[in-house]
């Protein structure tokens, strides 16, 4: 039978923490089976080590920083920002060769994207742009967990939203319980980007509450979607309100998924929207998305499990999957090109 | 009622900023947004479509630098036997100039490896030289075997100075055709051999790897379709699309990408001649016979994908994953 998950590539930014997670502090976490160690240096920017002393096998992130550097909490050999060895209490020359594992990182969007894969192609693969999740003119909460399921099952979800009205009939616009519209996807060699008009269509409750817009007037809807990078999906809903009766009303919705290891995701979930600004209206939508997005993961979990017990079935796909196997197919080659 | 979704691929229309003259013959364009709006990303081996007319689509790889966003960068030359795409180009696309873009896609990519071998002729250069940057940058071993008609008519040569003894020129003229015996006679270990140009060129390249080399070592990229390795009559089939929930007939004077267009299934395809790769389907079901210049044997023989603009099936029924 055909594999039919579609790996994770090593060549790619992945979010690994919140930029508000790493201080002075080590932080330390994992993403592609790899345990990394994330921290703040004087001059402000994050540096990424591999966190495992190497003296003993013992994390780094149960150390300390002090200035540029991170020392172990048990050899207290210390290490700079390259992973080079700096400093051993024990002797006055550093071990030839002693050094952690380093790698790029770059900060964007409030969130630390960190390079995992060949080193060379760090600079030549610009990290996705989320201008959204830092402009002022967008109010944006989130937050963020590790979800016991693969990273193939969170894209083969976020590739298609029809499931959200059987998932969660609260946060569902109401018009996703009618006959969906024709889905539209456009391709480029390593992006896949959806949309479907729906048609005009009364708000959800809560929504037409915050904006102060009408809750019985029908108003056309536009869903999108796009995988933009193997660690970042950037979807969208829009209400077409009329300009004189408050304007565009948009969500942006950003998932950065980070593989852990083949059954474990990190995933970073973050909605902006340009209208009702105010920690008012976000308090009152912060827990409509989060019991949302729970559901989806504790369905993710469950599949995994299914998956676990039972191995990939050959899974019957419909006419609206087309974008998650598009996405599925771009995986593959990627993981393809790193030999 | 179902609806079908419809697939298609960015478009978009895009500003020359720049029209160099790379070699006697060849432009290097330079393409971007209108607004500077970011382009989508591509890796080496990329190529996008230049729509140039109706029914005038041409495929160019991408040459520039894949970290920068916001431009594009082909190199076009005009050729002799122009079946018309080369020669709109050189004639219309000036500086100023605008031009509808459609991809990019990527069916020549480079894959990693400690050791290249990079053999172009003529304008195959231009997919070449992103990877070659790349395989600098990563520390590969890496070697450049680059022919051309004459030193005048060689893109890039230039850029390519930079790299000093790993590239060796062949203008033919002053130094004849490049020693493919002494280049591929002996395999090389872990070494991934790369080449585009004319269909001599590869053919050979392709002739002589099959000979020696371990399968999977080579990769190609044609500009035009191969010669048909099978001169089999094209037959009826039927034809199941399974994620549409459909049974066609693909009668035997029309492709299966015909067919799905003709019944509102929407399907992607550019070239229609089986070189672009624009089509490629999953295949769930049948013995394809397959009939591209793009996959490799490897490939056709493990029956996962097909190119349905040229590719039939062999026997009576054929299931995609469409």
């Amino acid at each position: 039978m055909r594999d039919r998950s579609a790996g994770c590539p090593r060549n790619a930014w992945y979010a690994l923490a919140a930029s508000a997670e790493v201080g002075s502090t080590p932080f330390g976490t994992r993403a592609l089976d790899t345990p990394v160690v994330l921290f703040r240096v004087s001059d402000g920017s994050v540096v990424a080590l591999g966190d495992r002393d190497a003296h003993r096998p013992y994390p780094l992130s149960l150390g300390h920083v002090d200035g540029d550097t991170i020392v172990s909490g048990y050899s207290g050999f210390a290490y700079d920002r390259t992973g080079a060895c700096v400093r051993v209490p024990s002797q006055a020359q550093v071990p030839y060769g002693a050094r952690v594992p380093s790698y790029p990182v770059r900060e964007e969007g409030d969130l630390v994207w960190v390079w995992l894969g060949e080193p060379s192609l760090a600079e030549r693969r610009p990290p996705v742009p989320v201008p959204w999740l830092t402009d002022a003119s967008w109010e944006t909460f989130g937050g963020q967990w590790e979800t016991a399921a693969g990273v193939g099952l969170l894209h083969d979800n976020f590739g298609d939203i029809t499931h959200v009205a059987v998932v969660d009939p609260v946060i569902s616009p109401p018009v996703l319980a009618g006959v969906a519209p024709a889905l539209e996807v456009e391709l480029t060699e390593t992006t896949v980007h959806f949309h479907r008009d729906w048609p005009a269509a009364p708000l959800p409750e809560w929504q037409a509450k915050i904006s102060g817009a009408s809750a019985t007037a029908s108003y056309p809807q536009r869903e999108e979607g796009a995988f933009l990078a193997p660690g970042l999906w950037a979807d969208r809903w829009d209400v077409v309100i009329p300009a004189e009766e408050g304007g565009t009303q948009t969500f942006r919705f950003t998932h950065a998924v980070t593989p852990v290891d083949d059954r474990h995701t990190r995933h970073i979930w973050r909605v902006s929207r340009n209208f009702a600004p105010g920690a008012e209206a976000s308090d009152m939508l912060r827990p409509i998305f989060e019991s949302y997005y729970l559901k989806v993961r504790e369905i993710l979990e469950t599949m995994q499990q299914v998956i676990d017990r039972d191995g990939y079935g050959e899974d019957v796909n419909v006419a609206a999957d087309l974008a998650a196997l598009q996405v599925r197919k771009i995986l593959r080659r990627l993981v393809a090109d790193e030999g | 009622m179902t609806t079908q979704p419809i697939v298609r691929e960015f478009e978009a229309d895009l500003t020359v900023v720049a029209a160099v003259e790379a070699a006697t013959d060849v432009v290097a364009l330079t393409l971007a947004a209108e607004d500077g709006a970011a382009l989508p990303p591509w890796t080496p081996g990329a190529h996008i479509d230049l729509v140039l007319g109706e029914d005038l689509v041409r495929q160019y790889s991408l040459c520039g630098n894949p970290a920068d966003t916001r431009q594009y960068r082909v190199g076009v030359l005009r050729a002799p036997d122009s079946r018309g795409g080369s020669k709109a180009v050189h004639a219309e696309l000036r500086e100023g100039a605008t031009v509808r873009v459609r991809g990019p896609r990527n069916h020549f990519p480079m894959v990693a490896s400690p050791r290249y071998l990079f053999i172009a002729g003529g304008i195959g250069i231009t997919p070449m030289l992103p990877m070659i940057a790349e395989a600098e940058a990563s520390g590969a071993d890496w070697r450049l075997v680059y022919g051309g008609r004459s030193r005048a008519s060689m893109a890039f040569v230039d850029e390519l100075a930079a790299y000093g003894d790993k590239v060796t020129l062949l203008p033919q003229d002053e130094a004849g055709f490049p020693d493919l015996d002494g280049l591929l006679g002996e395999a090389a270990p872990d070494t991934l051999v790369y080449t585009c140009g004319p269909t001599g060129l590869l053919d050979a390249v392709e002739d002589r790897c099959a000979a020696s080399w371990p399968a999977g070592s080579l990769h190609l990229e044609r500009f035009s379709a191969k010669a048909p390795a099978s001169d089999e009559e094209d037959s009826a089939f039927e034809l199941v699309l399974q994620r549409s929930g459909l049974t066609l007939q693909v009668p035997a004077d029309q492709s299966i990408y015909e067919v799905c267009k003709a019944a509102g299934v929407s399907v992607v395809g550019s070239c229609l001649e089986g070189v672009c790769g624009t089509c490629e389907t999953e295949v769930i079901d049948g013995d394809v016979d397959h009939r591209d210049s793009i996959l490799n044997d490897e490939e056709k023989e493990s029956n996962e994908f097909m190119m349905i603009c040229v590719s039939r099936c062999r026997g009576d029924q054929l299931t995609l994953d469409l």
